[in-house]
């Protein structure tokens, strides 16, 4: 399997070339275009149970859909929907990411997900939910998200503070703590920026240079109401 | 070929995410060999080297470092097999750090259940408490009820009742009531009401109360009676439902939250406006079996208090279910079962023994009066 991401910036697609019999697993839905040679299935990861269990607590879509070229190899091309850079990233079988329900777009065939229940304060104030995806085993992992993505890399105890709505993923070797983005209550939501996690190394944070929450209460005000 | 990698490696000119490498524990130290294309180089580490802690996102990663300034190295241990293979090797010195590690981890993950634990304790008890509580509830918000509301409630609805009926305002027959409730009033301690007892011409076979105090004896029921402690413990059953408060409780369960709040409030406008939704429904008003049977225990013991004898109500009870079940009411709102009238006898049986004192009236005197006073009979 090979990754190639197309017009890189706000509106980019994935090519994924597929050996004969090979598999992709996509978030459902993701498929632009496909050669013939590829079979679409849906396909529950972790059995029934581990999909409902996806579905009901992290939001994340039910089904994936695996890709399969079972008529000789070929390629697919797939696109997150919502407008916004995508990044390929590579999985050794050590390195596990932890990412948050909208994040995923396409993993090849040794790519693990599970859901993952976060601690009941990360859970209720980190702005993920409950529940995010952790991401590991071997092969290409490529996330989407809404607007850039930029990379920060933490040294060993190196901290750095993200504003919790723009966290894409970050790598289980990380630690993080949510904390009020000033030191008061008040100064902290009229800031408008509420709650922050204070991130320490090492590993790597992937953000988000758009925070979807806010892109949705501000295209709210031109919508015009029905009656 | 290259092995498998079990541990990622950080420091200066390495990737951010960490190199990955394969580690393998001796008896002196760590073997690191770098996996793939990587700056890394393969490196021996001795136990006396290094230093040892727990890490990661969930506190269940070996996080060991070595090294200062640009050749820092830390190196992150994920593999349970790999930490058990180090726990074992490692000498004395470092064990204490690695203990501290475990109990580290042992206490994040124990916090993190405890937390998750209690929050489904949590939602669990508060269903249970809907489920089983709303008993206790309703009790707890009944009893914040001032009774001054309860009788204007009670009052309104009395009144409304009796002013379609006909009241019996003189007579054998009310003065004969007025005895019984005499007799029973006086033996109830701390009394917070003022009972007003009306009989109402009526061939209806029952007897209600209401909220506040206000009781109806409809004649059918006297007409039916073979003797006034018949009527006296029905009397007694149905003073028994007011004292304990069974009407508010019931209404408040109707209402349901609303009412609740508005007692919390204070809100006695908003209570009496719900109450009106209820209105007359308080007559016909069904009680719990709880009720009933907490209404014919105190009631036996009032009975016996004042001297009244206490098996009027199942002698009168037993008698008509024999014949009159169908058409008599008494039944719809006072459902008589084999077990109910098991349950008085054996009340009644544990109760001390009193000489009764008989009523100073005639009770085929009483029942003459009301042959001669409707029309109907």
């Amino acid at each position: 399997m090979k990754c190639e991401i197309l017009y890189p910036g706000a509106f980019p697609m994935v090519r994924v070339y597929l050996d004969a019999s090979e598999t992709v697993k996509a978030e459902s839905g993701a498929m632009v275009a496909a050669s013939p040679t590829i079979d679409i299935e849906s396909k529950m990861e972790g059995g029934f149970l581990g999909a409902l269990s996806r579905k009901m607590l992290s939001g994340e879509k039910f089904f994936f859909q695996t890709l399969r070229a079972s008529r000789g190899a070929g390629e697919v091309l797939l696109a997150p929907t919502v407008p916004g850079e995508i990044v390929l990233l590579e999985l050794d079988g050590v390195n596990e990411y932890m990412v948050q329900k909208d994040g995923f777009l396409a993993g090849a065939e040794g790519v693990k997900i599970e859901s993952k229940m976060q601690s009941l304060t990360r859970g209720l104030l980190g702005g993920e939910g409950f529940f995010i995806l952790k991401i590991g085993g071997t092969g290409h992992l490529v996330l989407n998200s809404f607007g850039a993505i930029h990379k920060i890399e933490l040294k060993p105890n190196e901290e750095y503070i993200v504003d919790n709505s723009h966290l894409v993923a970050w790598t289980s070797t990380t630690t993080y703590n949510i904390e009020k983005a000033s030191s008061g209550w008040i100064a902290s939501l009229t800031s408008g920026e509420g709650l922050v996690c204070r991130f320490r190394g090492p590993g790597v944070v992937y953000i988000q240079s758009r925070n979807p929450g806010s892109f949705g209460n501000w295209i709210r005000q031109f919508i015009p109401v029905s009656e | 070929m290259n092995p498998i990698p079990n541990a990622l490696c950080f420091g200066d000119g390495l990737p951010g995410v960490g190199a990955p490498c394969h580690v393998t524990v001796s008896a002196d130290g760590l073997t690191m060999v770098p996996v793939g294309t990587s700056p890394l180089v393969e490196e021996a580490i001795a136990f006396a080297d290094m230093s040892v802690e727990a890490g990661g996102l969930d506190h269940d990663q070996l996080v060991v470092s070595w090294g200062t300034g640009s050749s820092a190295r830390t190196l992150y241990l994920k593999d349970p097999a790999l930490i058990i293979a180090f726990r074992r090797a490692a000498p004395a010195e470092l064990t204490a750090h690695l203990e501290r590690a475990a109990v580290q981890v042992r206490r994040a993950r124990h916090g993190h259940r405890l937390l998750w634990g209690s929050v489904l304790g949590v939602v669990f008890g508060l269903g249970l408490l809907l489920w089983f509580g709303t008993d206790l509830i309703v009790e707890w918000a009944v009893a914040r009820i001032p009774i001054e509301w309860e009788q204007k409630l009670g009052e309104s609805v009395y009144q409304d009742f009796l002013s379609k009926e006909t009241v019996l305002k003189e007579g054998p027959a009310v003065s004969a009531v007025q005895e019984m409730t005499q007799r029973l009033t006086d033996k109830i301690r701390d009394n917070p009401y003022k009972f007003q007892i009306s009989v109402v011409q009526s061939p209806v076979v029952n007897a209600f109360a209401l909220p506040g105090g206000y009781v109806v004896v409809f004649t059918g029921l006297m007409t039916k009676a073979e003797s006034g402690e018949e009527v006296a413990g029905v009397l007694s059953h149905e003073l028994n439902h007011v004292l304990q408060r069974h009407g508010m409780e019931r209404m408040v369960k109707m209402l349901g939250l609303a009412a609740v709040v508005g007692i919390l409030l204070g809100d006695q406008q908003g209570l009496t406006g719900l109450a009106k939704q209820v209105g007359m429904e308080l007559v016909t008003l069904k009680f719990g079996r709880a009720q009933e049977t907490e209404a014919d225990v105190t009631g036996i013991r009032l009975l016996s208090d004042a001297r009244i004898a206490p098996d009027g109500m199942i002698r009168f009870f037993e008698r008509l279910s024999e014949k009159d079940k169908a058409r008599v009411e008494v039944f719809s709102t006072h459902p008589m079962s084999a077990g109910r009238a098991e349950r008085l006898k054996a009340e009644l049986a544990a109760l001390p023994k009193r000489t009764p004192e008989p009523f100073t009236f005639q009770w085929k005197t009483i029942q003459d009066s009301l042959g001669v006073s409707d029309p109907k009979k």
